[in-house]
């Protein structure tokens, strides 16, 4: 096999890697709309951000 | 010789980075639970596989859960507080009475975890080791100890067979 058409097979295989990344995200996007449309109405869970410390420093 | 052995070593766990990491799961513990003081900690982690299959792009895909885990040992009770890698908050506590639960045991195949089922709908799968790298994904923290002592908690004073 020539470099040339190895060359060529790689640019194919790269393309057909980078056409399922975009059909991937492409559908994820769509499933993400349709699940957010679905539970707009549900309360999100609660949650608790971490508490600050305090810095108890001795002032004397 | 000093950059060769640091190499051979391989990776070392950043104390300091684990000891606030210890303290931070300490604080959002006690803030949800009530005396929290008296439960002992690990972090531990859950996964959700799911297949997907979106034409000719299919696989699976896999979501990871952080979880504080407390558990106290005179009552033998097990809580499970969701969390995020960088801890910046948690969720509500869910708690697991050993006098409550349908079942709970030690899985050691697909992965190494302790499984509990407080009831037939659904179960909770702890994935939990000493130590874990990846700070996007899990807590960072080293807990050879406390794993080592949740491990003789469970095996012997928590599972129901």
């Amino acid at each position: 096999m020539s470099l040339g058409a190895l060359g060529a097979w790689v640019l194919v295989l790269l393309a057909v890697f980078l056409t399922g990344r975009l059909w991937f995200r492409f559908v994820e996007s769509i499933l993400d709309r349709i699940r957010a449309l679905l539970t707009r109405h549900r309360e999100p869970p609660a949650w608790h951000p971490l508490p600050q410390e305090e810095d108890k420093e001795d002032p004397s | 010789m000093g950059f060769f052995s640091k190499l051979f070593k391989g990776p070392e766990v950043d104390m300091e980075k684990s000891s606030a990491n210890a303290k931070k799961m300490r604080l959002l513990f006690d803030q949800v639970v009530e005396n929290g003081g008296s439960y002992r900690l690990i972090f531990g982690y859950t996964e959700d596989v799911s297949r997907f299959n979106y034409g000719f792009v299919h696989g699976s895909k896999t979501k990871i859960g952080n979880l504080i885990v407390g558990w106290n040992e005179a009552e033998a009770t097990i809580v499970a507080v969701p969390t995020v890698p960088d801890l910046s908050g948690c969720g509500d506590p869910t708690y697991y009475r050993r006098s409550e639960i349908l079942k709970a045991y030690r899985n050691k195949y697909p992965t190494d975890a302790f499984v509990i089922y407080p009831d037939k709908k659904g179960y909770l799968a702890i994935n939990a080791y000493d130590w874990l790298d990846d700070e996007s994904l899990y807590v960072y923290v080293s807990q050879e100890e406390e794993l080592a002592a949740f491990t003789d908690f469970f095996m012997n004073r928590f599972a129901t067979k």
